[in-house]
């Protein structure tokens, strides 16, 4: 067939134009030119987002504290990494009587909030109230606890039992404290019906209300949240004063630090890291964060997990060390429920050897041949871990003793749903400290909010039950360690929860910005950065 | 013609009814609570806290109340609130539609241009080493997984060269033009900002071509045959044997006959490109419909599953819409039937 030359000549010209043109709308040099120095000051982060609100009272979320945390003062804090002593902060000074009811705390002068409203005990007051009474997620925080203010620069909490974790819970973001003028002039209560008249949220998404190193410029939960540097701050002022927090997934992270368009990410597991060049900095540390999963010690969920046969041939069945392997480089062994950093957390010591024989001779009490079903979450990853690999591990290795176990991998919707109703024969899950503070923990006992969905009710195990009560009215944290670590033991060769390992968690820097602690409390203390 | 197009429109407001109807009673029969979903551990265990967001969510009513509810609203443009942004539905949709708007129409202009050029030029020089290689070329496009491409794209020319920026529509902590349409293009022309269009275009570029590539596969391939097709009618050579110049041939006779199967296509791979879109946007950080899908379907968020879902459907309606209208224009046999 003829074909005219020219009109292939004009065919071609046409694609050919138009990648040309596509190849010119991007200059080679995308050195992002700053017009003017405002700009040279932002710094960039990279987060894969769990962003919900910038509602203090209603927020309790790992990225929302990491924001919340750089924008409203707590009455005290934790920094420099150090989980174990809180700091004074809104309070310059606090004290506690003999039984750990009643915490005071002195407010400290000449905090003035970012629109220049001195802070005082009443904003305190209508803060912590305003968290109790909106009953959000992080509400329970104020559960059994009161607040007063008998004079301007005082404010009493109190507790209705003895509560030693008091002041670990109000270095928490979600007890930020807010500019009361300001919140209740747009539509923010402290009342009991809080729950169904504030209506502060939508204002505190745009504008913050706080005193702490910096403000909210612009809030958004799916793309890129901005702080800037708060001229009022009564503090060491931070060093950066634009901080750009962008939603990013893992491997997004991983090539925005490497082009430079990122200064710090959050999320890069140890893989990633390892393939990283040589101009970053990476600081690694254990995250709280406690993977470890249960056998149902309901009868009615399950004969098999609820006999004590079945859960000593789990003990022995599991390789510990061979489940660490697969958490990566920087992961802990966790001997115990309670983190390594924690006051009471359990070492090495106590450490439980696999021992294939008597685990063997356990399910043949059982009758041999178990077949057991565990469930876990299949889209869900924490620390750049997901469930699967150890959910089939355990398998792998309690095949090893003669138990079957089916994998029951569900979207987190629906396996949350089942967790929660404490139907799951085994579950595989994780927990992020509420709190960090030793009783936080307790949640693991008999009773406790974890016990309750193993199937472990008040009553089963009355000698842990009595421990549990104990640690909870002693005041002296000498006296209190022992005691964490009496019912971890326990609870360990009861054997209903089992605890895995700790996941790293590491924050890598370009740098020019420099090393960047991993926060254990926070994750990330943005106004410490640089300094 | 008018009657035609009035056919047609009913039929597309029948679907979309329908549409809102299934979208509701699958949410609705989705395992898991979407109330305690959003809960935490502690928040979770506590009945009162639950119920309040039940009753905040309007969980609580029966399902047939909900439904009744829901259109009410939807009648007054109300999609209901998103429980991932706080926002409206309607908001989030006007906010990252146009995101994937612009990305999906960039990929597809691309698409055109280079997969229906490089189509012609195939046909025209057809079983020559060119048409071979151009083949191959568009069998790549077809059968490359987008995922894949996307990441190589990414660490070639965003990490390694660094050509291209590799997340987000602007530069981080870049104020967005004022809002006319909510393509950043367009706008940041209209605000008369050329750095700030050109930023958007460094963006867009990437990921449009990541997005188009499955599509200039296939139009390579159709435009190809539909032009050999053509190119072997009667009316063609007729029109060859009258002396008309070779230009006027392929322009005037050639392209009109082979467009119509082409216009299918394009309206069909448009709507495969929504697919698409929701990888494209995940690896991009590019903040659309797609990644919101994603995010609100991992979080039951249902009113944005919903709204999407209606969305989607409105979209995928309109353009068999245009894509029926274009039809009977260019070939009266078609609204005659």
């Amino acid at each position: 067939m003829k074909t005219p030359r020219r009109l292939l000549t004009a065919a071609t010209l046409v694609a050919a134009t138009a990648l040309a043109l596509a190849a010119c709308a991007a200059p080679a040099d995308t050195d992002t030119d700053q017009p003017d120095g405002e700009q040279s000051e932002s710094l960039v982060i990279d987060k894969s987002f769990d962003l919900v609100t910038a509602d203090p009272a209603r927020m309790f979320e790992t990225t929302g504290n990491i924001v919340l945390h750089a924008v409203y003062d707590s009455l005290l804090t934790f920094a420099d990494g150090d989980a174990t002593e809180p700091l004074p902060s809104v309070a310059s000074e606090w004290s506690v009587n003999d039984d750990a009811t009643e915490y005071t705390f002195t407010i400290r002068d000449g905090i003035t909030f970012s629109d220049g409203t001195p802070l005082t005990a009443e904003d305190v007051v209508f803060s912590l109230n305003r968290v109790k009474n909106v009953q959000g997620n992080g509400s329970f925080l104020m559960s059994g606890l009161s607040v007063t203010s008998p004079d301007e620069s005082t404010v009493v909490i109190t507790s209705e039992t003895a509560n030693t974790a008091v002041p670990a819970i109000v270095t928490s973001p979600t007890l930020g404290i807010v500019n009361s003028a300001l919140v209740s002039e747009n539509g923010g209560t402290d009342a009991e019906d809080a729950a169904e008249t504030d209506t502060a949220e939508e204002f505190l998404n745009t504008t913050s209300a706080g005193s702490g190193p910096y403000m909210l410029e612009t809030f958004d939960t799916t793309t890129e949240t901005v702080l800037v540097a708060n001229p009022e701050y009564w503090g060491e002022a931070p060093v950066y004063d634009r901080v750009v927090l962008r939603n990013a997934t893992a491997e997004a992270q991983l090539m925005d630090i490497q082009s430079g368009t990122a200064d710090i990410a959050l999320d890069l597991g140890s893989d990633q890291i390892n393939g990283l060049g040589g101009d970053v900095v990476i600081d690694t540390a254990q995250a709280p964060t406690m993977f470890f999963f249960f056998l149902n010690a309901n009868p009615e969920v399950s004969e098999i997990t609820s006999s004590p046969d079945f859960r000593e041939a789990v003990r022995y069945g599991i390789d510990f060390d061979a489940m660490l392997e697969l958490a990566g480089e920087g992961a802990e062994r966790a001997y115990g429920i309670i983190p390594s950093s924690y006051l009471g957390a359990l070492g090495a010591d106590s450490a439980v050897e696999r021992d294939v024989e008597r685990a063997q001779a356990a399910v043949e009490r059982l009758g041999g041949d178990v077949t057991v079903e565990l469930e876990y979450a299949s889209d869900f990853s924490s620390n750049g871990l997901s469930m699967g690999p150890f959910a089939e591990r355990i398998a792998a290795q309690l095949a090893e003793v003669g138990i079957t176990v089916n994998l029951a991998p569900g979207p987190i919707a629906t396996t949350l749903e089942s967790y929660r109703a404490g139907t799951e024969e085994m579950g595989l899950w994780l927990w992020n400290p509420d709190y960090p503070d030793s009783a936080d923990y307790l949640a693991f006992g008999p009773g406790g909010i974890v016990g309750e969905r193993a199937g472990w009710t008040a009553g089963m195990a009355p000698e842990i039950e009595a421990v549990m009560e104990e640690v909870r009215s002693e005041i002296d944290p000498a006296a209190r360690e022992p005691l964490y670590q009496e019912f971890q033991e326990l609870s360990n060769e009861a054997g209903v929860i089992v605890p895995l390992f700790q996941p790293a968690a590491s924050v890598v820097s370009t740098s020019a910005v420099g090393e960047v602690a991993y926060d254990p409390v926070f994750s990330l203390d943005i106004a410490a950065i640089g300094r | 013609m008018a009657l035609f197009i009035a056919k047609r429109l009913g039929a597309a407001l029948l679907l979309v009814v329908g549409t809102i109807l299934v979208a509701f009673v699958l949410t609705a029969v989705l395992p898991g609570d979407a109330a305690t979903a959003r809960l935490g551990e502690q928040a979770a265990a506590n009945p009162e806290i639950v119920e309040a967001m039940r009753r905040q969510m309007g969980l609580d009513r029966p399902l047939y109340e909900q439904f009744f509810i829901y259109l009410g609203g939807l009648f007054r443009g109300d999609l209901g609130d998103s429980v991932q942004t706080t926002r409206p539905v309607l908001t989030d949709l006007m906010l990252f539609g146009p995101a994937s708007a612009e990305l999906a129409l960039s990929a597809t202009l691309i698409a055109v241009v280079v997969g229906g050029g490089l189509g012609i030029v195939a046909a025209l020089r057809a079983n020559t080493a060119v048409d071979n290689v151009l083949r191959a070329f568009s069998l790549g496009g077809v059968s490359i997984p987008i995922f894949w491409f996307a990441l190589i794209a990414t660490s070639i020319f965003a990490t390694r060269l660094q050509w291209f920026p590799s997340s987000g529509r602007l530069d981080a902590g870049e104020i967005p033009p004022p809002r006319v349409t909510g393509f950043y293009t367009i706008d940041s022309l209209l605000a008369g900002d050329l750095p700030l269009f050109f930023q958007a275009v460094d963006h867009l570029i990437l990921p449009a071509i990541v997005l188009s590539a499955p599509m200039v596969g296939l139009l390579m391939r159709f435009t190809r045959a539909s032009v050999l097709d053509v190119l072997g009618q009667e009316y063609i050579r007729a029109a060859e044997a009258k002396g008309l110049s070779p230009r006027s041939v392929v322009f005037g006779h050639v392209l009109r006959g082979a467009l119509v199967p082409v216009i299918t296509v394009v309206g069909t791979a448009f709507a495969s490109l929504l697919a698409g879109t929701v990888l494209v946007e995940q690896i991009f950080a590019w903040p659309g419909i797609g990644s919101y899908a994603y995010r609100a379907a991992s979080t039951l968020d249902l009113s944005a599953i919903v709204g999407v879902t209606i969305f989607v459907a409105l979209i995928y309606i309109f353009v068999n819409l245009i894509t029926d209208i274009l039809y009977g224009i260019i070939d009266p046999r078609i609204r005659r039937a």
